[in-house]
């Protein structure tokens, strides 16, 4: 296990400097941040200026090895909109993304959870047939539109929950519950299968003919085993929510990683785009791996050379 | 047994979001006691707009809707009244001492936030810093400035380094806001950025980055005791999210109104639609160089024609926007009023144009570029265009590649764009046509209007500057170096609650919007 973690965080370092090379590349062929600098009436000369001063005028592979040297020192470069160094600006945005995306994975277990659980044991029933519709419904419904749908009814029209912004818990219960049932949809069908292929295993049958309460045999037998691929797809689907609640984040002015990375890409801030990027791989490769071990610690059969 | 353990786990979760919660959750207040009128007493004014302030660093800002709050907090030498006169700000008079030296006398008995006196020093430190120092944004506005000469506490020269007509309007813009020279020598910019101080009416509170600048009254105002106890700028990039802020009661002005929800604002009890003309042209650049299909005057005539720009205000605009045949609108040093509120629309003309341009069969060809948040207004403009006989070629680019094409010069016949002058002078909107500057974009080139716009650039006599700019303006009209299409309007959503007349330079001076009576 210890072997298997160390090799692991290892083979972080040339994702990681894959990642860099990828974003440092996109970002700097996709556009001149001296343009969106300098007013539209500036002159070549200021240009010149600015450019020279920024370090742009430097070959491609030059800056991309200043970029790596100073990357490894924790220093991505200075926002171009801010003035202030990257990383820290990345950083401080954490804690509003980790918390929005933790209240709708909050959300989505609990709505996720027991839908699944009874369609499997309901399986082929009408209860089954509504909760498979709904499941569809809620993952082909965009961010965007039930966002914009629950501040109307919920903040326009009811007045009573906050329409937008960060504060208090009343203004994390719209946009999380916005992320939370996407999410749920998913969950949902996953739990179902996932349920379904342990009631059908020898086990289950055993304990059924044992005379044990049906409600013990689906809770305590089948439930525990049923939650495995869940934890997996819980863990993949919650690092996509650090970095990919973007258009959520949008809706509801949540000042968060996917806000801020939003508005570097329009600005072109080079930078806060390398650092946010840079951060969101590293907090995706670190979950992967601690996936897997809690998966281990659930099921010891998985081994791991 | 494990039941318990999921049952555990599930619980300490909750207690961290509940505990992150309200770790995230600084004393703003909730929504509701952010309006205008509030229960508590306390009087705050709450806006939002799409953006946030880059940073509370006046000098190294490059953005309207920084400085619409930044003005709340530092103060210029001098001000713009919303009609763009200048009138005292920290400096009572000034005067003209040479061509190159201007005078300036300080107001006296004015403090910094922090208590410290505001001296001549400060003016020397600021100006100086900006003008000097060419990694800040603001620089090339200022850099033409050589020195500031503090003459005693209360009066200070600026010297700059030939006769600048502009001077005036460089002190009364972003980039000229007084900074507390002793605070920042004493702490460094750091310090200063995490914790800035003016001699404004308003104070910083707080700012929480894409989410709120909080800024509170300043009791030793020098004008006296500022209208509102708490000012509050909210960012709120989608503009749904804003109109809904605005209708739940919890915002009393919200910018940026999209023309489609101008309707659903006006039918709302309580809340209004104003709007303002701002400093901003929508234009089509067109290319003169040799070769190239709009180098034939008639060509260029008959772009003009072709485009209905009373309809497109009308329909896309959603009646936002004021037709002009000139880019220098009222306000700005220089404006020809004849051209202004004027339009040109022949469709059959143009048509004509094309034939005695030797188009008798297939139209003149020719790329139109266009940044991604002008494309309707371009799709419309390329309709219209080739309803009467052109081929056009629609290229439509996301912002920060536009950018990037304009400031190297690479558009192909045309281009659009909305251009702004937060100089308030004509020289803006013309530097562009000198020969130099035209160069690679729209290849212009007329002896006279070149003799024109390098005598403006430093003709201190302003009755014979203005007329110079005047006599460019006919000129370009007939020359067509650009075909303007209209000046874009602002339109704001607001309460009731307050008075607010919005500002052609999109500035939010708190001090001039009232709580309604």
């Amino acid at each position: 296990m210890k072997t298997y973690i160390a090799k692991s965080l290892l083979q972080v370092i040339p994702v990681l400097l894959i990642v860099s090379l990828i974003v440092f590349i996109l970002v700097r062929v996709t556009g001149d941040p001296v343009a969106l600098m300098l007013p539209e009436t500036a002159t070549a000369e200021d240009r010149a200026v600015l450019t020279q001063a920024l370090g742009l005028d430097q070959p491609l592979y030059a800056q991309y090895i200043k970029f790596i040297g100073s990357a490894l020192q924790g220093d991505f470069g200075t926002s171009f909109r801010y003035g202030e160094s990257a990383l820290p600006l990345v950083l401080e945005r954490l804690p509003a993304s980790f918390e929005l995306a933790v209240a709708a994975m909050i959300f989505a277990i609990i709505i996720a959870v027991p839908l699944g659980v009874i369609s499997a044991v309901k399986r082929n029933t009408f209860t089954d047939l509504i909760i498979s519709s709904l499941s569809v419904v809620g993952k082909a419904m965009p961010n965007f539109w039930m966002g914009i749908m629950l501040i109307l009814l919920f903040s326009v029209m009811l007045g009573m929950l906050p329409v937008s912004g960060r504060g208090g818990m009343e203004h994390l219960i719209l946009p999380a519950f916005t992320l939370g049932v996407g999410l749920s949809a998913q969950m949902t069908r996953l739990i179902r299968s996932s349920m379904l292929d342990i009631l059908n295993q020898d086990y289950i049958r055993t304990a059924r003919s044992k005379g044990i309460l049906e409600i013990v045999v689906i809770g305590k037998h089948a439930f525990r085993n049923g939650l495995i691929p869940v934890v997996t797809i819980m863990s993949l689907q919650f690092t996509s929510l650090i970095g990919g609640t973007l258009i959520t984040e949008t809706v509801f002015a949540w000042p968060g990683l996917g806000q801020l990375l939003v508005v570097a890409v329009n600005t072109h801030d080079m930078a806060i785009v390398q650092a946010a990027v840079f951060v969101i791989a590293f907090i995706v490769v670190i979950s992967n791996i601690l996936t897997d071990v809690v998966y281990r610690l659930f099921d010891p059969r998985i081994k791991y050379s | 047994m494990y039941r318990h353990k999921w049952f555990t786990s599930g619980i300490t979760l909750l207690i961290a979001v509940m505990i992150l919660a309200a770790c995230g959750a600084p004393s703003t207040g909730g929504s509701k006691d952010t309006a205008a009128s509030t229960s508590t007493g306390s009087k705050v004014l709450t806006i939002a707009s799409a953006t946030d302030i880059e940073s509370f660093d006046p000098h190294n800002n490059n953005n309207t809707a920084s400085e619409a709050v930044l003005v709340n907090v530092f103060d210029y030498l001098l001000k713009n009244d919303s009609q763009q006169k200048k009138v005292p700000g920290l400096a009572t008079t000034w005067e003209k001492v040479n061509d190159t030296t201007w005078r300036f006398h300080l107001r006296e008995g004015v403090t910094f936030h922090n208590g410290d006196p505001f001296t001549a020093e400060d003016v020397k430190y600021t100006i100086e810093r900006v003008a000097k120092d060419n990694t800040l944004k603001q620089n090339s506005y200022f850099k033409n400035i050589k020195e500031v000469k503090v003459v005693d506490e209360h009066t200070a020269d600026i010297i700059t380094d030939g006769p600048d007509p502009l001077l005036l309007n460089r002190l009364s813009k972003m980039g000229a806001g007084i900074v507390p020279s002793k605070y920042i020598e004493k702490n460094g910019i750091e310090a200063f950025l995490k914790n800035p101080i003016g001699t404004g009416p308003y104070k910083f509170s707080q700012w929480m980055k894409d989410d709120r600048v909080v800024l509170v009254k300043n009791d030793k105002y020098y004008e006296g005791q500022p209208k509102w106890d708490q000012v509050v700028f909210r960012s709120i990039p989608e503009a749904s999210t804003r109109v809904s802020e605005l209708l739940a009661g919890s915002i009393d002005i919200a910018s940026g109104i999209p023309s489609t929800d101008i309707e659903r604002i006006q039918g709302e009890e309580g809340k209004k639609i104003v709007k303002a003309p701002i400093q901003r042209v929508l234009q089509l650049i067109l290319r003169q160089s040799q070769g190239s299909v709009t180098a034939d005057s008639k060509v260029r005539e008959a772009i003009d024609l072709a485009i209905d720009k009373k309809g497109i205000v009308d329909s896309i605009a959603g009646g936002a926007g004021i037709v002009t045949r000139t880019s220098v609108t009222p306000g700005n040093f220089g404006a020809d009023p004849s051209l202004y509120e004027k339009t040109l629309y022949d469709p059959t003309k143009a048509k004509e144009l094309l034939k005695q341009a030797g188009y008798t069969g297939e139209g003149p060809a020719l790329t139109l570029s266009v940044s991604s948040i002008y494309k309707e207004y371009a799709e419309v403009v390329a309709a219209m265009l080739n309803k009467e006989g052109f081929n056009i070629k629609l290229d439509v680019l996301e912002p920060s590649a536009f950018s990037e094409r304009y400031s190297s010069k690479s558009f192909k016949e045309m281009f659009m764009i909305g251009i702004g002058n937060s100089l308030f002078d004509a020289s803006n909107n013309y530097n562009r046509y000198l020969l130099e500057e035209a160069k690679g974009e729209t290849d212009y080139n007329n002896p006279k209007v070149e003799k024109l716009l390098q005598h403006a650039l430093t003709n201190l006599d302003t009755a014979s500057r203005e007329k110079e700019y005047q006599q460019v303006q006919q000129i370009l009209a007939e020359d067509r170096p650009a075909v303007y299409l209209f000046q874009m309007e602002g339109i704001y959503g607001t309460s009731n609650g307050v008075d607010f007349q919005p500002r052609s330079d999109e500035m939010f001076y708190a001090e001039d919007i009232a709580p309604a009576k």
